[in-house]
């Protein structure tokens, strides 16, 4: 760090996060729909004046490693034209770095004595912006035209005058619109706090040393996450996870890895992937990287800053066509099950060199469930993003009741779901039995089961892991796969597709349950101490039969007590095997 | 009231008790805690301050404390074995929580184990609607099963959630009943709709939960003070902050144990407020900053600032309002304080990589900071304040803790300078330049993330170490007055004399009205009234009133006052606008706006007048001598000055330009070049900025 001193490094670095933390603050506390309010599914960060990320809110991942996309595409059109109290606005993932139509991308500008010295960058999940189905997460959507309302890179305001065209569209193309521009004005809101605090920063430090110590901040990013890439041997790792779907019944699409490492650079190609489909899975060529950054970024320490120049090390090679980087008019409204699939499938390539340091296949990305319909007169629209549980490892458990490691989503809570829509939620919990076996267990899949209230309700799925369970690391077994069902109001249990490519339409009285996969297990099973596994079934997570089958672990007659000699015998008899 | 009182304030290390007389003589006592048993330390520690004044005990008119009972037996994970009824179906809620975790990037995280372990929680059928219809009536034979199964267990506590229950809490009460019935009567049964009448089914569960396992711990440890106390002679009332920073009698505390887990730090923010508005200051932070941790919290005019959204044992995090699920939440009122780990006995540590960090972890009190000479071999924040002269590099606490300034040198320029490549004296400025940074997050997460601009604030500082380092804070946030309390070190201990009984009451009445009338409003207000006298008692006791609002489909509600007179709406409605538009920079003229819930504070003064305990600043300049003086250096700008030493009294002939040292036994207040330092009327150390120098 010539010419910098780490003290007023520290500090800078400090303020930087601690305005990217207040955006996403504000954005949380007054944004009004519910998957941005309560799932919080958004994201914030601040960037410097040629849009390299400086900075990241605690939020998702996933998403976070996006913005330099958006970036790149605004340094590209406006690097001459923008101006003070300029907005821009996106969500195309075909030319501007959008993921999928949801999610929509508010950046602001931010100019110090008329010199562009940053960006307030955020991007949220909307609850709605129109396409053939409540939610625009239709998974049986075939062309991006059937998703909705597509913002190429706009400007919203424009030199701080709202471009009210614009709003008029985006009012007229959303089944929610007050939702929808309340949720706008929240990411505005973060944008305007994090011009305050940035022209702060200025204020004290000065442009030219500042921009010293951005620079100095991207070094350091990029130093410390070579460093951590050159502690893996050399080599190259492949890997193959495999989505089961869309339709029924479904044909498998693999994803197909090599994380080539070489010295202190990686790279991670995914050749071999299957080509795009005619279902809205796609999983646009932004979120792909953004999974492949994040899952790298996991291998390093947790203080490496969050400045882009972590990137810099890590190559991804996604071919043009395939489910991971695929050509319009490809649909992508459901891509998440893609991308997060990513992160595992690189976990599971690394878990061959550096087995400590991985983790065994989780629940595989949220599950998507997104019902709407009109209730008393108003439109309702609940888009649940289901996330339960990690898989084991090395030295831990498996974690249930957690959001997937590349998101960081919350739940929507029970009472409210049912205050605000015409919807029961009849259970929601952690199911025994489905955390693959293993020296550390996987974590609990989790239930949630609804029963609809409204006269009509449409509703659309998807969900994974059910032909494919996720993967053990060392011996543990998979986890638990995966289980949807429908049960009409008069009328018996049926399956439903891991991936429908329908809506369905849902009357008063009908249920459904949905449950995810379990995490998978690390190392033997055989070798996990038996009073750990005792202590699994007196807390209802791993029946006695299991215990016995899976463990090789005896319980007395009460069940209370590892049977240490029928134990040992058990565990004998299955090594001479 | 006519008699002793005493204010009591636990703390990790010290025990502080203040002692104030009827004729206003104030005396302060610093004692060791007792871990083992805090009341020990306590009683033993009033016996020495009664001597000490000479006082009978039979005099002692009140007791007010501030304990961290509560917080320790959930940092400890001691708390008692708590079952939890909740509604079946729902028995993971708890162990689900709301599924973010604090971290990003770290595939080892270990999750907070539930307080109450899986086998622990019963499910009975029977189900609520949202509006509190019953849409499965509670099974009475599946009830029966489930008490039974609670009775085998062999709990101390029960907690009990049901889904909706803030709604109507009838299905609560009958399992409570019944459980009530089986259960031996020294159980300790918390319904949630009791402690926390809202919507939110985790956090509701949590809180009740935490009230439960936190229950009888809590009770055993009040039994003990008072039988300590009753045994000394000892009768005046004992009374407990509560973390919004009203007092309740013990009876009431044991109750509800939930309310005290920021018992102590919510007594410093109370004193701050006092002592501000006697000293003619509304809008003041309060800076307190200990040994391990340094705190924060915004009191605007005269008001100090709350919260519901609190996790007790989370750890220090500077974004806990936003990144959950490190602890376990509480939904109660808790004076808005915003701590992080940067506190005298803070590590220092240059890592491989050259990459310097303050905090958060700390040598404590043992070993402490390489100086105090006590084994600790771990450069601190103290070792670089006494390398810098900032603190006194002999002794301090009036000659109690001898320093070894060499050693603190040492440690500095091996552990630090070196490293860096820097002189000791400007890594030692440097450690103090990178903690005052780290503090200006806790200042800024009650400030500036609230809307507020701390310019327009005083920074009132206290603790140990809050007068060393408020200067240089208080400059990093551009604010240009600081406050110095007298005895800033047992602050807290003085803030709890100043405490009102206080209970503060929640009504969720959103959609119960499309637009109430005044008459309706005053209604529920009026009843809310009664329900708070009853718990506060007594004549002089005043009522707030404030209302919560929110646009429709928010989730979160913005607080505003009532004015006095008929409620009215629209007033209402006009005063959330601007208070939203002040908070996040917009207002939403065209959104509907909901009223969502009611509050109530009610407040009496404890023996029903305001006290203002005087304490004399001491140590003016015992044994320093006129002219007394040392190097101190102050950084690139400041420079090396030969700066003059004393107590208070180096003040007592008018304003003084900065470089100041006022050391007094319990704290050191430094006063840098470029700041202007006086007395006023009540004692305080009034410093003021000059701003231009270092803009």
């Amino acid at each position: 760090m010539a010419e910098t001193d780490p003290i007023t490094f520290e500090v800078v670095r400090n303020a930087l996060a601690s305005i990217a933390d207040e955006m996403a603050l504000i954005v949380m506390r007054s944004a009004v729909s519910p998957v941005v309010r309560d799932t919080m599914d958004y994201s914030t960060a601040l960037c410097d004046g040629d849009g390299r990320i400086i900075a990241q809110g605690l939020t998702l991942a996933v998403q976070l490693g996006a913005f330099p996309y958006i970036m790149d595409v605004i340094r590209e059109k406006h690097a001459d034209d923008a101006q003070p109290g300029d907005v821009f606005i996106a969500n195309d993932p075909y030319g501007s770095g959008g993921q999928h139509l949801p999610d929509i991308y508010i950046i602001k500008p931010i100019f110090a004595d008329g010199v562009r010295c940053g960006y307030a960058a955020t991007m949220a999940h909307h609850c709605d912006v129109g396409g053939i189905a409540p939610g625009s997460v239709a998974l049986h959507a075939t062309d991006i035209h059937q998703e909705g309302l597509r913002l190429p890179l706009l400007k919203l305001y424009e030199a701080g005058r709202a471009n009210d065209t614009l709003f008029q569209v985006i009012e007229r193309n959303t089944r929610l619109p007050g939702q929808v521009l309340g949720d706008i004005q929240a990411q505005l809101a973060a944008c305007r706090a994090a011009e305050r605090g940035l022209l702060e920063l200025h204020r004290r430090h000065g442009a030219a040393r500042l921009e010293l110590y951005l620079t100095a901040l991207q070094d350091e990013a990029e130093r410390r996450m070579r460093a951590a890439i050159r502690s893996i041997p050399d080599g190259a790792y492949r890997f193959t996870d495999w989505i089961d779907g869309v339709g029924e019944p479904p044909q498998p699409l693999a994803i197909a890895v090599t994380v080539t490492v070489a010295d202190d650079e990686v790279t991670v190609d995914f050749a071999g992937t299957s080509a795009q489909i005619d279902a809205a899975i796609n999983c646009p060529i932004a979120m792909s990287r953004s999974a492949t950054f994040c899952a790298i970024r996991c291998l390093g320490a947790e203080d490496i800053p969050n400045a882009e120049g972590y990137m810099r090390p890590v190559t991804v090679k996604a071919p043009a066509g395939t489910i991971l980087n695929p050509l319009p008019p490809a649909a992508c409204g459901a891509r998440g099950v893609i991308g997060y699939r990513v992160f595992d499938a690189i976990m599971g390539a690394l878990a061959e060199v550096v087995p400590e340091r991985v983790i065994a296949g989780g629940e595989g990305g949220p599950t998507l469930f997104s019902v709407g319909g009109t209730h008393e007169g108003r439109q309702y629209v609940l888009t649940e993003v289901l996330v339960s549980t990690w898989g084991a490892r090395a030295g831990l458990d498996g974690l249930d009741g957690v959001s997937n490691p590349a998101a960081n989503l919350s739940n929507y809570p029970v009472e409210l779901v049912e205050a605000e829509m015409p919807l029961k939620v009849t259970r929601y919990g952690l199911v025994p039995d489905s955390g693959g076996a293993g020296r550390r267990r996987g974590g609990l899949a989790a239930e949630r089961a609804f029963e609809f209230l409204g006269d009509k309700s449409e509703f659309t799925l998807r969900t994974d892991r059910r032909d494919h369970p996720p993967y053990g690391i060392a011996g543990g077994a998979p986890g638990g796969a995966s289980a949807n069902s429908f049960t009409p109001a008069a009328g018996v249990e049926r399956g439903l597709p891991t991936m429908p490519m329908q809506s369905f339409i849902a009357r008063r009285g009908d249920c459904v349950s949905l449950v995810s996969a379990g995490g998978g297990g690390y190392g033997e099973p055989y070798e996990r101490e038996p009073e750990r596994v005792l202590d699994d079934v007196l807390e209802g997570r791993v029946s006695p039969g299991a215990a016995a089958e899976h463990y090789g672990v005896v319980l007395d007659a009460a069940g209370t007590a590892v049977n240490a000699a029928a134990t040992r015998h058990r565990r004998a008899r299955r090594a001479a095997e | 009231m006519v008699g002793v009182r005493l204010g009591v304030d636990i703390g990790g290390t010290f025990t502080d008790i203040v002692l104030s007389e009827p004729e206003g003589a104030t005396r302060r006592l610093k004692v060791l805690s007792t871990p083992d048993d805090y009341s020990r330390g306590i009683l033993d520690g009033i016996s020495r301050a009664l001597t000490q004044a000479g006082a009978d005990p039979a005099a002692v008119a009140d007791l007010v404390h501030a304990t961290t009972v509560a917080t320790n037996t959930i940092l400890e994970q001691k708390g008692a074995r708590t079952a939890l009824v909740t509604t079946r179906g729902f028995r993971d809620v708890l162990e689900m929580r709301r599924l973010r975790i604090p971290v990003l990037y770290d595939l080892q995280y270990r999750k907070p184990p539930p307080l109450v372990p899986r086998r622990l929680r019963f499910e009975v059928t029977g189900r609520l609607g949202p509006s509190g219809a019953e849409w499965e009536p509670l099974d009475t034979a599946d009830l029966a099963r489930v008490v039974a199964q609670v009775a085998e267990a062999g709990v101390e506590s029960v907690a009990v959630s049901l889904l909706h229950s803030y709604a109507d809490p009838a299905h609560e009460a009958r399992v409570v009943a019944a459980l009530r019935e089986a259960l031996p009567a020294e159980i300790f049964v918390c319904p949630s709709s009791e402690i926390l009448p809202e919507i939110r089914e985790y956090e509701r569960t949590s809180t009740a939960v935490v009230n439960a396992y936190v229950g009888p711990v809590v009770a055993r440890y009040m039994a003990a003070l008072e039988a300590g106390l009753t045994a000394r002679g000892i009768a005046g009332e004992v009374h407990i902050m509560l973390s919004n920073g009203g007092v309740m009698g013990v009876g009431a505390a044991r109750r509800k144990p939930a309310y005290l887990v920021e018992s102590g730090p919510a007594a410093g923010v109370i004193a701050s407020a006092r002592a501000a508005r006697a000293a003619g200051h509304d809008n003041v932070i309060s800076f307190d900053m200990g040994g391990t941790t340094a705190k924060a919290a915004m009191i605007e005019g005269g008001r100090v600032a709350k919260t519901t959204e609190y996790e007790v044992g989370a750890g220090i995090n500077l974004s806990a309002k936003l990144v959950k699920g490190g602890g376990y939440p509480v939904k109660l009122p808790f004076v808005d304080v915003s701590e992080i780990g940067a506190g005298g006995g803070s590590l220092v540590r240059v890592d491989d990589g050259g990459r310097i960090t303050v905090g958060p972890e700390s040598a404590g009190a043992d070993p402490g900071p390489v100086c105090y000479g006590r084994g600790g071999t771990a450069a601190t924040l103290t070792d670089a304040l006494v390398t810098l002269g900032y603190i006194n590099p002999v002794a301090i606490a009036d000659g109690a803790i001898r320093l070894d300034a060499a050693a603190a040198r040492a440690a500095i320029e091996r552990q630090v300078a070196r490293p860096l490549a820097m002189p000791a004296q400007a890594a030692a400025h440097g450690v103090l330049a990178l903690a005052c940074a780290t503090m200006t997050r806790a200042v800024k997460a009650v400030s500036t993330y609230r809307g507020r601009d701390p310019r327009d604030f005083t920074l009132m500082a206290f603790g140990g170490n809050g007068p060393v380092v408020a200067v240089e804070v208080a400059r990093a946030l551009a604010m240009r007055r600081v406050l110095v309390p007298p005895a800033p070190g047992v602050f807290s201990a003085v803030g709890l004399l100043y405490s009102d009984l206080e209970h503060e009451l929640t009504r969720t009445v959103l959609g119960r009205w499309a637009a109430p009338t005044p008459g309706e409003l005053d209604a529920v207000y009026g009843a809310m009234a009664d329900e708070a006298r009853a718990i506060v008692g007594g004549a002089g006791t005043v009522f707030e009133r404030a209302a919560e609002l929110r646009y429709r489909g928010q989730a979160y509600e913005l607080p505003v006052s009532l004015a006095p007179g008929p409620p009215d709406l629209a007033a209402l409605q006009r005063a959330f606008a601007d208070e939203h538009e002040r908070t996040y920079g917009y207002r939403s003229d065209d959104e509907p706006i909901e009223l969502v819930n009611l509050k109530l504070v009610a407040r009496r003064p404890v023996g029903g007048a305001p006290t203002r305990p005087a304490i004399s600043g001491g140590g003016e300049g015992e044994g320093k001598g006129e002219g007394a003086s040392r190097e101190v250096y102050f950084g690139p700008d400041g420079g090396v000055h030969r700066t003059p030493l004393g107590g208070r009294g180096l003040l007592a002939a008018g304003p003084r330009e900065g470089p100041l040292v006022i050391e007094e036994p319990d704290a050191t207040c430094v006063v840098p070049p470029g700041s202007r330092a006086r007395l006023d009327d009540a004692g305080n150390i009034d410093i003021e900025i000059d701003m231009t120098e270092h803009a």
